[in-house]
């Protein structure tokens, strides 16, 4: 049983890296096809900056796609059945969250060269001010289920989806997805008006390495929020891992298409927003939340 | 593997010390954690373990980016020493390790295994709400107040105006030249330097309105400032 989960969890990253890939070309309506543009990554030269941190350079993508890789383990395949079946699953996806901002800023503090570090910098200024909408959210979506477990949550929503019983929940958490895989209006880490920030002066294969994570995590958050708002697995006459598949494959579109259809705006006006707007939104989702929980 | 973890985190504990930025030292320290909280997590702590990991994710984080604005290291990428004090760090560092091993060997430890069945989330919510909530409630008040204070300290615009105003980076070598920009004298309160800028020297500390160049700086700052023009 343990092995076929860990195997189901490997296809779910292989397979959702690659339709993660295929639906950044559809989307943004250019570009070659994923397993073409990672070729063309692979055999491109690297470059090497004045005195990196080798280790923390190497480590980043490692650190980014391990996450991705922890994150989707305690998200059910079937109900009651994830690889790592934890009374306080959403703690440890909540872990992952918080990591990722690390991975992002040591890819752009190790290569010790300006736009990577102003990158990393921004990132980490709008991002982590990101992770506390993303606790009240979980946090209200374990109220019904009166637990930290994802699989109890799953569960709870065999009636009604949390999508439905908490609408707010799912917005707030496609901003999260935005933030911790690096896109859209919520990409101040690799964005385009700094040269690739964290990833300017990467190319070959550890630019293909960290683009590879970085799909990871979009399979990975996108899988979280099927289990949290859609009824992860539950679902008739198909079998769970289907369902779930389909569910984090239509999250994935969700995200990729607010990455490309919301504009960025400046991170001090961002920054205001989450602080004024976001937070005390997100905080009164989780109070009606708890009233409806009683 | 908890032993191996439990080495683990000593050994990163110690990295600290000997790493020489302050980020490699945060990122240390935060492994140092990860290691400890996988402990917990394997001695059925495993809510406190795993909160353990993603607060100090967060804490660390936080850290790492005040240290380097407070430590004024250009993006705290300069190599730089992690120790000081050391006499009185070494002191308290065998006061604590004797003190913490006493209470180890005095205490009375439980050493059955928790049962698999007890409900370790649920009992820890009940006490942290409960009998412990008054120092739960302290701690949390108290760390607020250190991020709040933290903010302040470090926030450009003050009561006062510009925090940065008429400051200077710090020389590349002792004494010399500052790093990056020089401060811009033409705009602001500028009185004695239009005029008679041949006594500049005479007019040093009293009369210079906090405009920066009190210091050991002085002379370099003129020419500094000469050259770019």
């Amino acid at each position: 049983m343990i092995l076929l989960l860990a195997l189901a969890l490997v296809v779910t990253l292989l397979g959702g890296v690659l339709v993660g890939g295929w639906l950044d070309r559809v989307v943004a309506g250019r570009g070659a096809g994923p397993l073409r543009a990672a070729a063309a990554l692979a055999v491109r030269g690297s470059v090497r900056t004045e005195a990196p941190d080798d280790l923390l350079q190497r480590l980043a993508p490692i650190l980014y796609l391990a996450l991705a890789a922890v994150g989707l383990s305690v998200v059910p395949f079937a109900p009651g059945a994830a690889l790592v079946e934890s009374p306080v699953g959403i703690v440890i996806w909540g872990s992952c969250e918080a990591l990722t901002i690390i991975a992002v800023f040591l890819h752009g503090w190790s290569p010790n060269a300006p736009f990577p570090l102003i990158g990393a910098y921004r990132y980490v200024a709008i991002a982590l001010p990101v992770m506390l909408p993303s606790m009240f959210v979980l946090i209200a979506a374990a109220l019904p289920a009166e637990s930290l477990s994802l699989s109890a949550i799953v569960e709870s929503q065999r009636d009604i989806w949390n999508v439905v019983r908490q609408p707010l929940g799912l917005p707030l958490f496609v901003m999260v997805g935005l933030t911790l895989t690096l896109r859209g209006p919520m990409d101040y880490a690799d964005a385009a008006d700094m040269a690739g920030g964290t990833s300017a002066e990467e190319g070959g294969g550890a630019r293909l390495a960290w683009e590879i994570a970085r799909l990871a995590m979009l399979v990975s958050v996108s899988a979280v929020a099927a289990a949290v708002f859609l009824g992860g697995p539950l679902g008739p006459v198909l079998p769970g891992p289907v369902w779930l598949w389909f569910k984090t494959a239509a999250v994935m579109a969700l995200i990729v298409l607010a990455g490309t259809s919301v504009t960025r705006t400046t991170p001090s006006r961002m920054l205001g927003l989450i602080w004024t707007i976001v937070l005390p939104l997100s905080f009164l989702h989780l109070g009606i939340a708890g009233v409806l929980a009683l | 593997m908890i032993l191996a973890l439990v080495l683990f985190a000593v050994w990163s504990g110690w990295r600290v010390f000997v790493v020489d930025s302050m980020v490699r030292a945060s990122f240390s320290l935060l492994a140092s954690f990860v290691a400890v909280g996988g402990a917990g997590v394997l001695m059925s702590a495993s809510y406190i373990g795993v909160a353990t990991v993603f607060m100090m994710a967060v804490e660390m984080m936080v850290m790492a980016i005040f240290m380097v604005a407070f430590m004024m290291n250009p993006a705290g990428l300069n190599p730089m020493s992690m120790v000081h004090q050391n006499r009185l760090s070494m002191a308290a560092g065998a006061l604590a390790f004797l003190g913490l091993s006493a209470a180890v060997l005095t205490a009375d430890l439980p050493d059955r295994p928790v049962p698999p069945e007890t409900r370790v989330v649920f009992d820890l919510g009940l006490e942290l709400l409960g009998p412990s909530m008054l120092i739960f409630e302290t701690a949390g008040v108290t760390l607020l107040a250190t991020m709040v204070g933290a903010v302040v300290l470090s926030s450009q615009q003050g009561r006062f105006g510009s925090a940065d105003e008429g400051s200077r980076p710090p020389g590349l070598t002792e004494n010399g030249e500052p790093a990056g920009r020089v401060p811009d004298e033409s705009g602001g309160h500028h009185m004695h330097h239009g005029g008679h800028g041949d006594h500049g020297g005479d007019v040093d500390g009293a009369s210079d309105h906090g405009q920066g160049h009190d210091h050991g700086g002085h002379h370099h700052g003129h020419a500094a400032k000469g050259d770019p023009s």
